[in-house]
């Protein structure tokens, strides 16, 4: 496999993707979580709740790290190992990209640099204003990558002249069936991440008898809660993709004939397509069966009123978030599985796709980019487990606490809350 | 009508040399300008926040490129594929770099993620240094002019990293009326290393020197001495007939005359001076300079493509400019040795024990000044 630079390319693509995805996902689950807390710290003028958020958003930010490290890798992975998709499609496919690092990313990271150093130098409207921002691009992000993702699956909206793609209809690439029901499953799945992991770190520390503010007792609650909500838009978004996998896309038989298609997809191998979308679909419908029974014995624990008692509830959460962060990847498996042998179905195959790299070029790329992506990603996971052990008092936003001892006088009380 | 386009990404490219060139620069600078505890933790509390609003620019232009300028984005980065890869491991380091950084306080773990920082700098530095001159040079690394080119783009970063040190490495205090906001223990301990044996002086008064900014104040003059000369050395190697073959040359002239003048304003002067201004100019001529110099292939972007970007982005771009004023605002001060990107947490109960003194419930330091904030930013940041 060494010797192949196409598998190597694939696979390090794939394990890019993933790693950027599990992050990801939390970032999307997280948002509206500190969202919605900040809101009613601010409405209710609660300097207790403000604490919880500043926990949750330490959280969140050194995740967001890693989402953006993973990210650019992503970004540029496209561009270095995959350029033969850009050299036909790239108005296409590369179009939604550069509105999602313009018109998400660039402001998406700037306020979230607002709301890291704003958090005692701006009115609490406008510290909150700043957060409702990185929330609504971090989810513009999503759907503007997902619209350069769902492309790949359902290419429409072009032409093919000189054996490049025209674009015909812009609406066609933004309303893409592929692109809008992949956001809405992956938008209502990200909330399950976000929901067991807030659960999962209430959980732990309820069990510890640690509460401080009654932040974890409102965690656990609000946990459960979101899942219940979560988990039906979750199936059913995901089952309307199904009637799409096996169908031609629109454009098809405007770059190879029906005859040349049936030949290169009778060329490629079934045995990793089957597995993977198997695979996929079995986790998926596994976890999120065991999700949902979870959120249904918390419903039931709620109504006893014991969700802040009954430790063994507690461990049932400490240990969901493995679900839905496997049913993610699984998803994604499938997905990606299922389009080969194309890239952008019925007109470019991957190995088409694939820069021209010299088996030494491919394998001194995989391997420093998997070699770091773990190492980073382990930090990351560590960083994480670490700060939601420690609690509030510890987390990257906590405020600093004043020296006695130090010049220049008296502490200033903060300003938000 | 490709012109807006061109100007659009020119612009994002501008400002990603004229802004990110502060915070890589500083970042190469590190092992000169910041020996002690405390001034690597000013250092990168300098340059951390400040990355968070520049990167963004290059990931734009990134994104421009590959979704307006297919055609571009193979002739330059197809076709220099190892100097990219390397570009993007730089980058990724050094980020992870600032990122994890502070997140603990062992000192090994400072120095890895230092290494990171200062390495993943220079990288990214001698990586755009190469870029521009195999693209000045008709696409060939392995020339002299193309080496020399690099030099003195390396040479630009560095001069750019200088001035922003100048203003920003300034410990809190030294201006008398700011009273800044929480001076860290360590901190101070740090700021009495670099002086000496005065472990017991007070942080006011250690703050008083500010020795890696007059540090990195002198350096601006060696650096741009160094630019001229090394811009010589380009422009001569340029000069030989089919050096600059297939491109403006005219062009090239041109930029290298902005640079010379940029670098002869700041050659003589003592101190920062008008270091500030005239390396933004240079960095901000070497993009547009290059690109045209190396007459670049633009082709006209397609209707279709450009409504839909339009469309998109239009409504944003207002936000845009208000967060990157934003934050350029609040970032314009001296830079604080405490906060997000500067210090750990301080750890309560679980590991690395309390700072803050035996017995002190937790509690009582929640309603203080936080890291980041500090009094001070309120005077700064308006309401
Ligand atoms: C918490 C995570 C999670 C859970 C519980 C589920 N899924 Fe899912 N699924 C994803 C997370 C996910 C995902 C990671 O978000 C994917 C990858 C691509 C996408 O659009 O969403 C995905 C993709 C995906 C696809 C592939 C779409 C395509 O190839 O275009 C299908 C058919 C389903 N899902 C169906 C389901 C069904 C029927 C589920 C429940 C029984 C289910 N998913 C639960
Ligand atoms: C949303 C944006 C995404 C885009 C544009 C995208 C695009 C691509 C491309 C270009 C390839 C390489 C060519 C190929 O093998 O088809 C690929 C492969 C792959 N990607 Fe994605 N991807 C995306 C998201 C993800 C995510 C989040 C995952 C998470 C697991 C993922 C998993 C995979 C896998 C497993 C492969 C390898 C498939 C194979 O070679 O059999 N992708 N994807
Ligand atoms: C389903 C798949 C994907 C989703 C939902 C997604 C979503 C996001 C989100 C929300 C962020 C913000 C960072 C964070 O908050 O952690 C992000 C970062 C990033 N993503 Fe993705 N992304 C996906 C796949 C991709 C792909 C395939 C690319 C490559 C073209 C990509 C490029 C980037 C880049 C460059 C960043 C860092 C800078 C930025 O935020 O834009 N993403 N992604």
């Amino acid at each position: 496999m060494l010797d192949d630079p196409l598998a190597l390319a694939r696979l390090q693509f794939a394990f890019t993707a993933a790693t950027h995805y599990m992050f990801v996902a939390l970032t999307l689950g997280l948002a509206p979580y500190i969202l919605f807390n900040q809101l009613t710290a601010v409405l209710k003028g609660d300097g207790a709740r403000m604490r919880a958020v500043r926990f949750w958003g330490g959280l969140y930010v050194v995740n967001y790290a890693m989402g953006v490290l993973s990210g650019l890798v992503m970004e540029l992975q496209l561009a270095l190992n995959w350029s033969g998709l850009s050299d036909m499609f790239g108005y296409a496919f590369g179009a939604p990209l550069a509105v999602e690092t313009m018109g998400a990313f660039f402001i998406e990271s700037t306020f979230l640099g607002l709301w890291i150093f704003g958090w005692d130098r701006m009115g609490r409207w406008a510290h909150w204003t700043c957060f409702l921002v990185v929330t609504a691009t971090a989810y513009a992000s999503a759907y503007w990558v997902l619209v350069a993702n769902g492309f790949l699956k359902w290419p429409a909206g072009f032409r093919i002249e000189d054996g490049t793609a025209v674009l015909d209809s812009p609406w066609a690439l933004l309303g893409n069936p592929s692109a809008l029901m992949a956001f809405a499953h992956v938008a209502t799945s990200a909330l399950l991440v976000g929901a067991a992991v807030v659960g999962a770190v209430s959980a732990s520390h309820l069990r510890r008898g640690h509460d401080p503010d009654r932040m974890f007792h409102r965690g656990v609650r609000h946990a459960v809660a979101i899942l219940l909500v979560a988990v039906f838009p979750v199936v059913a978004f995901g089952g309307l993709q199904f009637p799409y996998v096996g169908q031609d896309p629109p454009t098809s038989g405007t770059t190879y004939t029906a005859e040349e298609i049936a030949a290169i997809e009778a060329g490629a191998s079934p045995a990793v397509k089957a597995a993977g979308t198997i695979g996929g679909d079995v986790v998926m419908m596994t976890s999120w069966l065991l999700i949902t029974m979870v959120a249904g014995i918390g419903a039931l624990v709620w109504l006893a009123r014991r969700l802040d008692r009954w430790r063994w509830f507690h461990w049932m959460l400490i240990c969901l978030p493995a679900l839905p962060y496997l049913a993610s990847v699984g998803g994604w498996v499938f997905r990606e599985t299922a389009r080969q042998p194309w890239v952008v179905r019925h007109h470019l195959t991957t190995a088409d796709a694939m820069t021209d790299l010299t088996p030494g070029m491919a394998v001194a790329s995989f391997a420093f980019f998997t070699a770091a992506f773990t190492a980073l990603a382990a930090v990351t996971l560590w960083l994480l487990v670490r700060f939601a052990r420690r609690g509030p008092e510890g987390g990257p936003l906590a405020p600093a606490p004043a020296e006695p001892d130090r010049e220049g006088g008296e502490p200033v009380p903060a300003r938000t809350l | 009508m490709e012109l807006i386009p061109v100007l659009f990404l020119t612009a994002l490219l501008v400002g990603y040399f004229v802004l990110a060139g502060c915070d890589v620069g500083l970042g190469m600078l590190m092992p000169y300008l910041a020996r002690t505890r405390g001034e690597r933790r000013r250092a990168v509390s300098a340059a951390a926040p400040y990355f968070l609003g520049t990167e963004v620019w290059l990931v734009g232009a990134i994104g421009v490129v590959a979704g307006l300028f297919p055609e571009l984005k193979t002739a330059v980065v197809t076709g220099m594929w190892p100097v990219f890869s390397a570009l993007l491991a730089g980058w990724l380091l050094r980020d992870a770099g600032l990122w994890f950084r502070a997140r603990a306080e062992a000192p090994s773990w400072h120095g890895l993620w230092d290494a990171a920082i200062v390495g993943g700098s220079w990288t990214i530095a001698v990586c755009w240094g190469l870029v521009g001159g195999a693209l000045l040079a008709g696409g060939t690394l392995a020339s002299p002019f193309a080496a020399a080119v690099a030099a003195l783009v390396v040479v630009l970063f560095l001069l750019r990293g200088a001035a922003f040190g100048a203003e920003r490495l300034v410990p809190p205090g030294r201006e008398a009326d700011d009273a800044d906001g929480p001076v860290g223990g360590d901190a101070v301990g740090g700021a009495a290393g670099s002086v000496g044996s005065v472990g017991t002086v007070p942080a006011a008064r250690v703050a008083q020197t500010a020795v890696s900014a007059d540090a990195a104040a002198r350096l601006t003059r060696v650096l741009a001495r160094a630019g001229l000369a090394v811009l010589a050395v380009a422009v001569l190697l340029g000069a030989f007939p089919g050096t600059l073959d297939g491109g403006l040359p005219l062009a090239a002239a041109a930029g290298a005359a902005l640079v010379a003048v940029a670098l002869a304003a700041t050659a003589g002067t003592e101190g920062p001076g008008r270091s500030r201004h005239a390396s933004a100019l240079a960095m901000g001529v070497m993009a547009p300079a290059v690109g045209v110099g190396a007459a670049l292939p633009v082709e006209p972007v397609p209707g279709a493509v450009l409504t839909l970007v339009a469309v998109a982005l239009a409504p944003v771009v207002p936000l845009m400019v208000v967060g990157q004023v934003a934050l350029y605002r609040m970032l314009r001060r001296p830079a604080s040795a405490t906060g997000f990107f500067a210090q750990a947490a301080p750890a309560v109960g679980v590991g690395g024990g309390a700072r803050t003194g035996a017995g002190r419930p937790a509690g009582i330091s929640r309603f203080r000044p936080t890291a980041v904030g500090g009094p001070q930013g309120r005077e700064s940041h308006g309401a």
